[in-house]
């Protein structure tokens, strides 16, 4: 028999051991230094591509204006901005979740589609339900039917071995035909049109606009909370909760896992379904808070960016958040930036692959900015 | 440092004049096709661009990349713009709620008619199968395997209008001259029909037509914007012989030059036209919400030159094809059922 | 060749990892290389293979000072590494790994093999290496392999051939063949730089023996006039006792009972084959075998970890044969396992989550809503740290950022530090150092003398000849034969015989089989 596990006293040298290291510089500059670079390069490289494809100076300066103007330069921008993140952030959530856990999910677009269906079908079938009954059990049936559908691909894994980058691919090319099924279904599909539209959301079962008293314009919708929320929960749950101890051993170490008694097929279809849960919310606050209706391409890619934002976020939590809320001021800026100086849209998408480009390439910034890091990469002098 | 600085000048500069107020703007929201689409979005920033040209208006654009996009383009050019013209059916409930939100602004919408009418937007629509019907007859005449084809983007009116017409006129055709010219792709009676499901890809309009092909049609009519654009480059490999391609919207043969040999015609929707008329009504103050409805009469919606196919077409069909053209602006023809 | 070392220093950020340091490397002799984990070898060695270049001081070969900018300037100096980790592709032949990064090409580049293959053939003439140039390196047991990382460096005619920890991965069998070579290399004239922290085998085989410490060299000597003791003492600082201290066993109740327990392969293969033995409160079990005769699956099967195709299953008397990993362990095993990087921890996380990888369930650390009490946690684990001396800063360090001993350290107080009523270890002690092996073994037969029942798995003899009270022996999933080692009196040589696989070895003494 030996001491068991639980209170202890603590002498001076155990206390010690509890001190907390300072958050290395080297993390500090990973964390910031280095996405701030990226962005500086990529917009630099986005100036020369516009450069080449004959833009003039002039027009680049004014796009870049526009850039800023459009992504944070207003209430309008950043209503805008943080209403295009709101998605984003859930799904990238379920993302990293995911990641942590050492799932590769590709699935996001198709867990997102069948929540905001399923949203959207509640809230039309219960219109006489009051706003504070209608809109979370709305969010919730679009949380529960991503989480049945990304279950899909979790239990195959657990039971067969499927891996999840195919299964989840194929997932998505179903799910936008389930889609196109359901929305032609008489009771979905909205009265007097042959194309596939559901019925709308019923005003009861619409997330509030925040800030539309200001102005009727602003689109910021009562998703943000849930998207705050979210962020909060998913970090109590990865780093703080026992389900969530299970998900990272598991991702970092599947054998020490399965040591540790870990039940690996039941941690995989739970890392899945809380992933398809979030994707499955993100589709529904992007019904109930922006569209208020399913139609065929309503996931509009978001799935898909979702999965760069998750990895830009290093599939933490809170960098997800600031990974959403860039990603969202891109999209946002890069409307301004048409508007104003007639940039094509396709340059976002360039300058948004860029960042992506280099914020995953840590060492190449390093190398490329040697005076913004107090150290030079590792093999140099 | 020396392009860092040029470039931070430039911006400086830039930044000042952002902001500066000029003469009446005129902007386009497109739908996911793009500006540059060599039909649908294309034409109607056309009209604007006609305006531009005549009395020195100022016009701007926002694509829309996906249905998302939708709403936050029309949200940014309100306040910036005199009139804001949305091309699409698929915009009209963001266009509506736009407007509802924001009376004082003009809205104009292409292929979306109001019930009841919103008194700050025009809803411009067209009698596309009135055109559709032309096209059908003349093509019930100029094919040798007696099948033809068609298909569409999504089912929505707009894109089906044309398939309706297309249909009847081939079948006025059969009626006579004794023929059983057969219409794939479409059915006017249950509204049911092929549809890519997109307005992009044009992999698909070359699978499609290929399958329409494949079924024995000699002259498919796309009606799903740049998706037709691959159905023109498999009639192009196939040779016209093969395989003719009927345009739609623009005057594709002035479009898409490189493959303007394969369309015996295109069915014009003269969204140029309506869109500078409501334009004009803008700027001149006689704006008011309500309809625009282009007709064959009014030259809102229309047959494209044969162009390649000038000679290719006998006389006595041209002479019908006009003859049909005075009944349906008479009356005396009806292209519906 | 010889190589000379001349007040090498080299720092990274405060730490000095090599301190002043002055060596002679000479021809047609081997000098043995001896320190902990972290004593600082391996940077000494990366600065003569040119990864890293010194803070102060200078090399010298044949007394000509050199510099090295980049890994590939020690190796076209003759100077060649042969890595504890193997660098070869395992789907290549093994005249393509050694011809690998300088292949013979012919006109046009193309690459002639045949030319490799004959260069391959004649070095493996030349030293007797007896490496089947045809094949593939993921047929070849981990001895021949090593021998590839060997041609690899002579095929780049080095005269001096750096063995980094070279005997780890090897069997007894296989260690007496390695030095066979290592002579062979020898007499050629090749200078040898044998790296180990095992004493015996560098007073077998060295000529001359430097000891570092802590960034400095703090002993040289003849291996004629050194003994294991003294190298211990000039390798960890202090007097350190190799011989077990421990009273004679006193077996209680039955902890553990294995019935007629087999288990299959995925063909027909029997991996254990009708394995019958016990293991009672108060007595340290050794099993005995070379390695990969069926010791990792028994352990598999006694802590849940694998499911046994028949057989029953005891523990304290209950039948746990169907019960899950974490019900074995909740009822009192615990299980150190052979490979602590692969099973035993999570590089990545905290040591403090390491120390509760798999109790971090318990109701001690529960916090409302399924969260864990983590400050509960981190008071325990520090705890740990100081019962069990892990050397770190703090408790919120990575478990990868540790020394290894210090790592199995960390494992080791998980498992023990608890209500234990038996211990499975397997190889306790794989990759620690002599410091740490002393703790370790020690710490083991406390758990035995608080009354826990001990099963110890290891492929080295010395350590289960030191610590078993009764030696079991497997050879191809069976038991072969048991020894009563009360007071250490079980005869070496039959143990190693009955390892080997003689037939006709006899159950001496002991209680049931």
């Amino acid at each position: 028999m030996s001491t068991s596990i639980g209170k202890r006293e603590l002498d001076e040298t155990g206390r010690k051991l509890l001190e907390r290291a300072m958050r290395g510089r080297e993390e500090f500059e990973d964390l910031v230094i280095v996405p701030i670079f990226a962005v500086i390069v990529a917009l630099i490289l986005g100036a020369l591509v516009m450069l080449a494809t004959g833009v003039d100076l002039e027009t680049i300066g004014r796009s870049f204006v526009a850039l800023a103007k459009g992504s944070f330069g207003s209430i309008n921008a950043v209503s805008e901005t943080l209403t295009s993140a709101i998605p984003l952030v859930l799904a990238g959530l379920g993302l990293g979740l995911g990641f942590r856990a050492g799932l590769f999910n590709i699935g996001a677009e198709g867990q997102i589609l069948m929540g905001g269906l399923a949203a959207a079908i509640f809230a039309f079938s219960f219109p006489g339900l009051p706003s504070f009954l209608l809109i979370p059990l709305a969010l919730i049936a679009g949380a529960l039917v991503g989480a049945i559908y990304a279950g899909i691909a979790g239990v195959l894994k657990a039971a067969t071995g499927a891996h999840e980058v195919i299964t989840t691919i194929m997932l998505n090319l179903s799910s936008y035909l389930i889609l196109i099924y359901m929305l032609k279904r008489p009771y979905v599909q909205v009265a007097g049109r042959s194309d596939p539209v559901s019925k709308s959301v019923p005003p009861a079962g619409e997330l509030p606009r925040l800030l539309d008293w200001l102005d009727p314009n602003l689109r910021l919708h009562a998703g943000l909370f849930l998207m705050l929320a979210a962020v909060a929960f998913v970090w109590w749950v990865l780093f703080r909760s026992k389900i969530g101890f299970a998900f990272r051993a598991s991702g970092a170490n599947p054998d020490a896992a399965r040591y540790a008694g870990m039940k690996s097929g039941l941690i995989i279809v739970a890392a899945m379904a809380s992933a398809g849960a979030l994707a499955g919310l993100a589709g529904a606050a992007q019904v109930q808070g922006v569209l208020w209706r399913a139609t065929p391409g309503f996931s509009a890619g978001i799935g898909f960016d979702a999965i760069a934002l998750a990895l830009l976020g290093r599939s933490h939590p809170v960098g997800i958040l600031f990974a959403g809320i860039l990603f969202g001021g891109l999209e946002a800026g890069g409307r301004q930036m048409q508007v104003d100086a007639g940039v094509s849209i396709d340059l976002i998408g360039i300058i948004q692959a860029l960042i992506i480009v280099f914020i995953a390439a840590p060492l190449l910034v390093r190398a490329l900015f040697p005076w913004g890091f107090a150290r030079a990469p590792k093999g140099g002098k | 440092m020396t392009f860092l600085s040029k470039f931070g000048l430039a911006a400086a500069l830039v930044a000042g004049s952002v902001t500066a107020a000029s003469a009446f703007t005129a902007c386009q929201v497109t739908d996911v096709g793009g500006i540059d689409d060599a039909g649908f979005n294309q034409t109607a920033w056309k009209g604007l661009e006609d305006v531009k040209t005549s009395d020195g208006i100022e016009g701007r654009f926002l694509e829309s990349q996906a249905e998302t996009d939708y709403a936050p383009n029309i949200n940014s050019f309100i306040g910036q713009c005199d009139v804001i013209i949305t091309v699409g059916f698929l915009m009209g409930d963001a266009t509506k709620a736009a407007a509802e939100a924001n009376p004082d602004q003009k809205f104009s919408i292409v292929d979306f008619a109001y019930d009841p009418t919103i008194p700050n937007v025009v809803g411009q629509v067209y009698a596309t199968n009135q055109g559709g019907f032309l096209a059908g007859y003349l093509a019930a005449g100029m094919s040798k395997t007696g099948v033809l084809g068609t298909f569409g983007g999504i089912n929505i009116p707009p894109v089906t209008d044309f398939m309706d017409g297309f249909v009847h006129g081939a079948n006025l055709y059969n009626e006579r001259h004794g023929t059983e010219v057969t219409v794939l792709g479409w059915n006017p009676e249950s509204k049911e029909g092929l549809f890519t499901g997109n307005f992009e890809s044009l992999d698909d309009g070359r699978a499609f037509a290929q399958n329409l092909y494949d079924e024995g049609a000699d002259i498919v009519m796309p009606v799903a914007g740049p998706v037709g654009l691959g159905s023109a480059a498999l009639a192009d490999e196939l040779g016209t012989d093969a395989l003719k391609i009927i345009g739609v919207d623009a005057d594709q043969y002035m479009t898409d030059t490189e493959k303007q040999h394969v369309y015996l015609t295109s069915v014009l929707k003269r969204m140029d036209a309506t869109v500078t008329q409501v334009i004009k009504s803008a700027m001149d103050g006689s704006f008011a919400g309500g309809l625009v409805v282009g007709t064959l009469e009014n030259d809102g919606v229309g047959l494209a030159p044969y162009h390649a196919f000038e000679d290719a077409v006998p006389a006595e069909l041209k002479a019908e094809i006009e003859e049909i053209k005075a009944g349906i602006i008479d009356g005396s023809i009806t292209v519906g059922g | 060749m010889d190589v000379e070392l001349r007040g090498l220093t080299k720092r990274f950020g405060p730490v000095v990892a090599n301190d002043n340091v002055n060596l002679m490397i000479r021809g047609g002799e081997v000098l043995g290389l001896l320190g902990e984990n972290g004593a600082g070898k391996s940077t000494m060695m990366n600065m003569l293979s040119g990864l890293y270049t010194p803070d102060a001081g200078e090399i010298l070969i044949d007394g000509k000072p050199v510099r090295f900018e980049g890994p590939g300037d020690g190796i076209a100096a003759g100077i060649g590494m042969v890595h504890q980790h193997f660098m070869l592709v395992p789907v290549f032949t093994v005249a393509e790994n050694v011809v690998l990064g300088v292949e013979p090409t012919g006109r046009l580049g193309y690459l002639d093999l045949k030319k490799a293959r004959a260069q391959v053939e004649a070095i493996n003439e030349k030293y007797g290496l007896h490496v089947p140039a045809d094949a593939l390196i993921e047929n070849l047991p981990v001895g021949i392999q090593q021998r590839v990382e060997i041609l690899k460096v002579l095929f780049r005619e080095a005269d001096v051939l750096i063995l980094d920890e070279p005997t780890a991965v090897l069997t007894p069998q296989e260690v007496e063949e390695f030095f066979g070579i290592v002579k062979g290399l020898k007499e050629a004239g090749k200078a040898i730089v044998f790296i180990t922290h095992k004493l015996h085998e560098i007073l077998a085989i060295s000529d001359r023996i430097s000891v570092l410490r802590q960034g400095r060299i703090t002993g040289e000597g003849d291996p004629a006039t050194l003994d294991e003791e003294k190298l211990a003492e000039m390798m960890v600082g202090r007097h350190v006792s190799f011989t077990v201290k421990k009273t004679p066993a006193q077996p209680g109740s039955e902890m553990l009972r294995l019935d007629r327990v087999t288990l299959l392969d995925d063909g027909d293969d029997r991996l254990l084959d009708n394995v019958t033995f016990t293991v009672h409160s108060g007595e340290i079990v050794g099993i005995a075998g070379v390695q990969g005769n069926g010791q990792t699956e028994l352990v598999e099967v006694i802590t849940g970890l694998a499911r046994q195709n028949a057989g029953k299953i005891s523990f304290a008397g209950d039948d746990i044969s169907t019960l899950s990993v974490r019900e074995r362990h909740r009822r009192g095993m615990a299980h150190i396992p052979e490979d602590r990087h692969r099973m035993g921890m999570v590089d990545k996380f905290t040591i403090a989550e390491n120390m509760v990888l798999n109790s971090y369930y318990d109701e001690a650390y529960a916090a409302p809503f399924g969260s864990v009490n983590w400050n509960r946690v981190h008071e325990t684990a520090a705890a740990f740290c100081v019962d069990f001396d892990v050397r770190t800063p703090s408790v919120f360090l990575a478990g990868g950022a540790l020394s290894g001993g210090n790592q199995q350290k960390m494992v080791v107080a998980r498992e023990l530090e608890r209500q234990t009523r038996l211990v499975v270890a397997s190889q306790p002690t794989r990759g620690v150092d002599v410091g740490s092996i002393e703790y370790i073994h020690e710490r083991l037969v406390r758990s035995r003398d608080e009354g826990d029942g001990v099963l110890i798995v290891s492929s080295e003899l010395d350590e289960i000849m030191g610590l078993s009270d009764r030696i079991l022996v497997m050879f191809e999933g069976r038991i072969v034969a048991e020894f009563d080692n009360t007071g250490g009196k079980a005869d070496r040589n039959q143990v190693g015989l009955a390892m080997a696989g003689a037939t006709g070895t006899e159950t001496v003494g002991g209680t049931a089989a």
